[in-house]
């Protein structure tokens, strides 16, 4: 048997060492992993782990990222917990296998610290390879610091695992900003930690030898279509359980999580919608610009980025005269996911906010408060005067002539 | 481990079958007869990988399986893998008593056609070869893809015509030699390594078996004579594959830990290629005079590997 | 006998003739299940005895594939099994070390086990599809006599 760890009441990690305990404390079966910058640590950290007796699972460390997620399905379906960690061009080079484990619906657990993609090569952190996962079919939740990467782990075993689920999950965090920052963790201990995820629960299991089972069979145009679609419910209807998890987690820490992050929004005028480390920014921005200049400023974040909290997104931007929204990838020939998710909420209601589109911080380029509250300043000008005076698409701290796309149509 | 009798064909034919018929697979296919071959080698609960290609698309097309054991795949190359993280999954269950029946025996198994196995899959397999998970790895070569069309693979041997290495007014087919993947394997210092063909039906279940008992990662190629695609006709699978043996195109032999050299079939008469190469489409352009030339090339490679070969088993090294 | 060579469940369906069926059926995961109850290792249990699913293959035929057919005679077969190891359809019956027939169901007409029976004269011929097997029978050939080498 695994040996404890005894922790204390708080402990000093980064968010790669956070990943890494809430994995170990999940007592995860099987991690198939090969290591990639920036979430390097926390195959690291589970392999000191499993050197010193505090791991009961395998830890297989695979020659490729295809094949660490190829033996996270093939594993998953032998009916176990699993989990893996990757980023960036690790990630670009498992997206294949991410569609066959959410189509086979295999509940495993990837970390995901979020780093550019090449080329040009980089190591820093944006959200490239996190957009590039929006359409594989997994349940993707978001981190904005260590805590949360921490907290965030123990929810997804629980939710994916989940019988009305059963579908894997991402949990994201900013490369270097959260995965390489220590701050102060309150983590549970390993008992409490594993009684809040619970047994892992088998279902259609290879190892199950009384009935066989056939994984990953061929559908074609006759059947594919239904399969997909009930998939896509699924992710969709995921969010009950989804809610009820966060709710369970807050009972016993306090610690309260929601799919759509809001920060000062009751009163808000304006606001920005973010996601990553950058909404600790905005928070900090929103603050001080209501302290300094009373703009009713606050901020909206998205936990759970897939499924989008579409409804939840329309209720709080209700009543906000102009919203930014942030998008930390490049958007390559069209506005930033971001835009596109919260401009699709709002135009199904009569109170449209003015929505413009700010791609920043693209290969770990700084992302200032002062940023931030020029941002907030300018959708307060959109606001006074009733339409969008800029460019619509703005790429904030870029240097050379000032770059946009697209104003604002007026008759 | 639960092996099956294998003294002659009227003791193994009472095993029960695992693969169902209904499957896909043309008409003549020796895919399945491997594939049935090695289901019978044993009465152990099996875990099967499979990657995509012929096998894959017609054993487990939805609403059907043809699989009587657990069965998954992934992709075109990640059965290796697929069979490796199943393993590793039995393994850390095993440890922490949360199989449903944890005497259960049990073996796991991937198979992969050579364009997953030379090709696109080459990395996942000597992944899982290197770090030693405990299955047996067995590649269905038929010298090309199959499945979509008949398309080269760096299985194909030299001279032959597919889809993507035409014969043609001034090409008679593939230019390159076949990779030499049992070889390859065997360098990878697996325990058993071996090529084993249909015809030869004793041998190859001596094989299967000895891959099943062996711990650790074990890796055969099998003869799939390709009725579709080489072009003969399907009541000729086993004919041709008798060629293939024959000639020594396809000699039989293992490799135990990467040195131990034992030729498993001696044909009493051996035929000439030709003969081989005559009975099959794919190589029918290579008789034209102006391609006299590369059947005799074939030859002399086959000589020269068959003299190898017993230069290896004979030196023990 | 007639449990053995046709059970109930097998090659009821055409293939691609399967009812389309509705939204709650499809199942999770594109799983499919060999079995409908729990039967343990399949290679413990007869054909027979097994609880096949609708999803087995066991339950669709390939029948229509075929244009010729083998036909099996009894009379003259010694049970080598030759074409039990060779079929790639697993559709001869044997049991008990006996050659009982062959399963047209799953049979493709592909002819590997007349090449490979080595009676004298075949046990098993091609006959058209049509051709009932009483006549096959009676059209039987005799046992052939070596030819001399020239």
């Amino acid at each position: 048997m695994a040996e404890k760890m005894e922790l204390n009441e708080i402990e000093v990690w980064d968010g790669n060492h956070a990943a890494a305990q809430a994995l170990r404390q999940a007592q995860v079966d099987v991690v198939a992993a090969y290591p990639i910058t920036p979430s390097t640590p926390i195959v690291e950290g589970y392999g000191a782990f499993m050197a010193n007796g505090y791991i009961d699972g395998e830890f297989v460390m695979v020659e490729s990222e295809h094949a660490a997620m190829s033996g996270c399905v093939g594993a998953s379906a032998a009916g176990g917990r699993v989990a893996t960690a990757t980023s960036s061009q690790g990630f670009m080079l498992m997206i294949e296998v991410l569609y066959q484990a959410s189509g086979m619906r295999l509940p495993i657990v990837l970390n995901v610290v979020n780093r550019a993609v090449a080329s040009p090569l980089n190591v820093r952190g944006d959200h490239g390879d996190m957009y590039a996962g929006r359409d594989s079919g997994w349940i993707q939740l978001d981190a904005f610091n260590a805590q949360e990467v921490y907290d965030l782990n123990l929810c997804a075993f629980k939710i994916g695992e989940d019988i009305n689920v059963r579908l894997p999950v991402m949990v994201h965090q900013d490369g270097f900003t959260t995965s390489h920052t220590a701050q102060n963790i309150r983590p549970l201990s390993d008992d409490e930690a594993y009684a809040f995820v619970g047994d892992f629960k088998p279902v259609d299991e290879m190892l199950d030898f009384s009935k066989a089972v056939t994984y990953g069979a061929q559908t074609e145009e006759d059947w594919h279509y239904e399969h997909k679609a009930k998939q896509h419910r699924a992710l969709m209807d995921s969010y009950t359980v989804i809610d009820r998890v966060f709710e369970e987690f807050e009972k016993k820490t306090g610690r309260e999580y929601k799919r759509l992050e809001t920060y000062m929004m009751d009163d808000a005028e304006v606001a920005i919608v973010a996601l990553g480390a950058t909404v600790e920014t905005c928070i900090l921005a929103a603050k001080q610009l209501r302290e300094e200049e009373g703009i009713k400023a606050g901020v909206v974040a998205p936990r759970c980025i897939r499924p989008f909290p579409f409804n939840e997104m329309r209720d709080v931007l209700a009543n906000v005269k102009a919203v930014a929204t942030l998008d930390h990838s490049a958007p390559m020939g069209a506005m930033g996911m971001l835009y596109n998710e919260v401009a699709g909420a709002m135009v199904s209601t009569q109170d449209r906010p003015l929505i413009t589109n700010f791609i920043y911080g693209l290969g770990g380029r700084d992302f200032s408060i002062n940023e931030a509250k020029r941002i907030f300043r300018e959708q307060k000008g959109h606001a006074d005067v009733g339409y969008i005076t800029t460019e619509i698409q703005q790429f904030s701290g870029l240097r050379g002539p000032k770059l946009g796309f697209y104003e604002m149509k007026r008759s | 481990m639960a092996i099956t009798s294998i003294k002659n064909l009227k003791e193994f034919s009472t095993n029960n079958e695992r693969l169902e018929g209904a499957h896909l697979l043309c008409p003549g296919c020796a895919h399945s007869m491997i594939v049935r071959e090695l289901l019978n080698c044993t009465d152990d609960n099996l875990v099967v990988a499979t990657n995509t290609g012929c096998l894959e698309v017609s054993t487990a097309v939805y609403p059907y399986t043809s699989w009587d054991t657990s069965w998954i795949h992934i992709g075109f190359e990640n059965a290796a893998t697929a069979a490796a993280g199943a393993e590793a999954m039995y393994k850390a269950r095993k440890r922490k008593g949360t199989l449903k029946d944890p005497d259960a025996p049990v073996k796991f198994v991937a198979f992969g056609g050579d364009g997953s196995t030379y090709d696109i899959g080459f990395q996942w397999l000597s992944g899982a070869v290197e770090r030693g998970h405990d299955f047996t790895y067995i590649c269905l070569d038929n010298e090309n893809y199959a499945n979509t069309g008949g398309q080269r693979s760096s299985a194909t041997p030299t001279g032959a015509h597919t889809s993507t290495a035409q014969a043609g007014r001034v090409s008679y087919g593939k230019k390159q030699k076949k990779k030499d993947m049992v070889a390859i394997m065997a360098a990878h210092g697996a325990p058993y390594v071996a090529q084993l063909s249909p015809n030869k039906w004793k041998s190859m279940a001596k094989g299967f078996q000895k891959a099943l008992e062996t711990e650790g990662p074990c890796f055969i190629n099998t003869v799939s004579a390709c009725t579709t695609e080489w072009k003969f006709d399907p009541k000729d699978t086993i004919h041709v594959t008798d060629l293939a043996t024959d000639s020594l195109m396809f000699p039989i032999y293992e490799i135990i830990n990467g040195t131990e050299l034992n030729i498993l079939y001696r044909p009493k008469n051996i035929i000439p290629v030709e003969e081989y190469l005559a009975a099959q489409g794919r190589y029918r352009h290579l008789f034209k005079p102006e391609n006299r030339h590369v059947i005799d090339m074939i030859q002399k490679e086959v000589n020269e590997k068959w003299e190898y070969l017993q230069r290896r088993e004979e030196a023990r090294v | 006998m007639k449990g053995v060579l046709a059970t109930d469940k097998r090659g009821v369906r055409e293939l691609g003739a399967e009812e389309m069926v509705g939204w709650d059926e499809v199942t999770q995961g594109v799983v499919l299940p060999s079995f409908d109850q729990p039967i343990g290792n399949a290679a413990l249990l007869r054909p027979e005895e097994r609880a096949y699913s609708d999803f087995n293959s066991y339950t669709a035929t390939v029948a229509s594939w075929r244009v010729i057919k083998p036909v099996y005679n009894r009379d003259i077969c010694i049970d080598c099994q030759n074409c039990w190891v060779w079929c790639p359809d697993t559709s001869i019956i044997s049991r008990d070390k006996q050659m009982l027939g062959i399963d047209y169901d799953h049979c493709k007409g592909c002819g590997v086990c007349v090449e490979v029976c080595p009676t004298n004269p075949k046990s098993l011929l091609m006959f058209a599809e049509a051709e009932a097997p009483e006549d096959a029978l009676a059209k039987w050939p005799e046992k052939k006599k070596k030819e001399k080498k020239d």
